[in-house]
């Protein structure tokens, strides 16, 4: 090769090299905006289980309606990941039962609105949550991804089967 | 109780050139101060000397280009990308809320050199253009670094997810809604059967010159009909390819401030807003109901949604003079119709009351800054950056 040609030569190898860490760095961005919007829907969630326990323990309310609301709010703070999706989505279920009710936001109006505050808010989450998986699962099956392994170890990421359940 | 926030909003249009965009960043930081927040904002500028708000900090003068079917007055280049990297390094926010961050503008500019708890309205609404391919690799690595996004209305979502197949949230724009309550009418705006246009006439896509086109119609049944169009633009250069005979019915009144505006709406008997397209929210469309005042509009999917499908005023197909001359014709000659739709409307344009709207915007403030992380300068490229600058992060 002449020298003109191994200077393009090294100048394609330099630019193929920065690309492959823009892309890694891009990646890294992503994983971390998963973890963050992860983060902050978990904390909504856990609010929305202490609502419900707030709820179970209204006197007037049946026992079996109690029973209901204090077991998934439980399973729902304390599930493993495993068990996490399955667990919101009995609670979502639970509180629907009871708060869907006009009786139910006549009597407590303060607690089914702040239960309404909070669902909102956990929607929004749920929206962003996917989108950064979506977001993140497109790039990492791009082929230069997947055979420089540029995404390292980080886990590929998922939406959770109760997110997409309406709430 | 929420955290009381600093925040940092970037606008990607000039802040003294007219502009929905504009409006909205402005009357959204006066919210946001008003709830004992700390808002900067910056801006393209044209006149420093002009601003009258003092949490404006301006990135230069802006540049016009022709965007989108109107001119943008927007700004880039190296200049301003290091008056937005000193702005955002100085400003130590909680969160950056980019406005139109994939508009080539400081709201690019800003999301490509920031990182951390950032969110990004997309305002317009537009179809895919021919050379998406080409611009596409570009945006989209920056506007993944939005934690958030949100759309202004269900088309503008419907834009962003053709464009760069992203989703959003909708948060639409939001108005004062108490200040349009008991505006009053104006006497020398009341010319018997008057109907009222608003907007920058002079861009095609408002549609005023397909109001004139419906005008002989109406005149038919209506013969005293009159037409004032207010916003700003050159009479001369509409009205010089106008039938004559047509010229002493449509009266100009200029840019008018916001409470000539009320007074308008409450002036005449029927607000037309014939846009032919391009329109994302159609904000004006929320003041007009927001006063009380009978509506017509096209049936461009924002006006749709604002009107909810025509409950809040009627609807017509949109670039059709003529079911644009019948509908009003119809209107005009049913005065009991347009009563009840001036009085209900005001309740349907509660939905978008600054109160209302801004809880939804400080919910993703919350979503997003909730780790206590601030905004700082992107490291770029991170290996790369060290290899060449030599020291880490």
């Amino acid at each position: 090769m002449s020298e003109l040609e191994w200077i393009l030569f090294i100048l394609a190898a330099l630019l193929f090299l920065w690309y492959l860490t823009f892309t890694a760095s891009r990646l890294d961005r992503l994983h971390h905006r998963v973890e963050t919007s992860w983060a902050s829907l978990d904390a909504l969630l856990q609010r929305r289980a202490a609502i419900a326990l707030e709820m179970a323990h209204i006197p007037s309310l049946d026992p079996a309606s109690a029973v209901v609301l204090t077991r998934s709010a439980y399973l729902a703070r304390e599930a493993e990941m495993a068990e996490r999706s399955e667990a919101e989505e009995s609670l979502t279920n639970a509180i629907a039962l009871i708060a869907e009710s006009e009786d139910f936001h006549m009597e407590f109006p303060e607690i089914s609105e702040r239960l309404e505050v909070v669902t909102q808010r956990i929607r929004i989450a749920i929206g962003i949550h996917r989108e950064a998986v979506a977001t993140t699962k497109t790039q990492r099956s791009r082929l230069i991804v997947r055979i420089f392994r540029l995404s390292g170890t980080a886990p590929l990421p998922v939406v959770y089967p109760f997110e997409e359940l309406p709430l | 109780m929420r955290r009381k926030l600093r925040i940092g909003l970037v606008s990607p249009y000039g802040w003294d050139s007219p502009g929905g965009v504009q409006v909205h960043i402005r009357d959204l930081s006066k919210f946001l101060i008003s709830n004992g927040h700390e808002v900067s904002v910056l801006s393209p500028v044209d006149n420093e000397e002009s601003i009258e708000e003092d949490f404006v900090v301006s990135a230069g003068k802006p540049v016009a280009i022709p965007y989108n079917g109107a001119v943008a007055r927007v700004l880039f280049g190296p200049v301003a990308a290091s008056r937005v990297r000193q702005w955002i390094s100085l400003g130590e926010f909680d969160v950056l809320h980019i406005h139109e961050p994939a508009i080539p503008s400081l709201g690019l500019l800003a999301c490509s050199i920031a990182e951390g708890p950032i969110v990004g309205t997309f305002h317009v609404a537009a179809p895919k253009f021919k050379i998406a391919f080409a611009i596409v690799p570009i945006v989209e690595p920056i506007v993944e670094r939005l934690r958030a996004r949100i759309a202004v209305s269900e088309i503008a979502r419907e834009t962003l997810m053709s464009h760069i197949e992203t989703d959003a949230v909708v948060i639409p724009n939001g108005i004062n809604w108490d200040s349009f309550q008991g505006a009053k009418p104006r006497m020398e705006w009341q010319l018997g059967k008057t109907i009222g246009f608003i907007g920058r006439f002079g861009e095609k896509r408002k549609g005023l010159s397909l109001l004139i086109d419906a005008l002989p119609k109406i005149i038919e049944s209506h013969p005293d009909i009159k037409v004032l169009v207010a916003g700003p633009g050159d009479p001369d250069e509409i009205m010089k390819d106008v039938d004559p005979t047509l010229h002493p019915r449509i009266t100009f009144l200029g840019l008018l401030s916001e409470d000539e505006k009320r007074q308008f709406f409450k002036s005449i008997d029927l607000y037309i807003a014939p846009n032919t397209g391009g329109e994302s929210f159609g904000i004006i469309l929320a003041e007009a109901m927001a006063t009380g005042v009978a509506i017509l509009a096209s049936d461009l999917s924002a006006f749709r949604n604002v009107l909810e499908d025509g409950k809040w005023g009627e609807l017509f197909s949109t670039s059709d003079s003529v079911d644009l001359a019948r509908r009003a014709s119809a209107l005009l000659a049913d005065p009991l119709r347009r009563q009840s739709l001036a009085s209900q409307s005001s309740e349907g344009a509660k939905r978008f009351d600054w109160p209302v709207v801004a809880e939804q915007i400080m919910d993703v403030y919350d979503l997003v800054s909730g780790n206590g992380e601030k905004v700082v300068l992107a490291s770029g490229n991170r290996a790369w950056s060290k290899l060449i600058r030599g020291r880490g992060e």
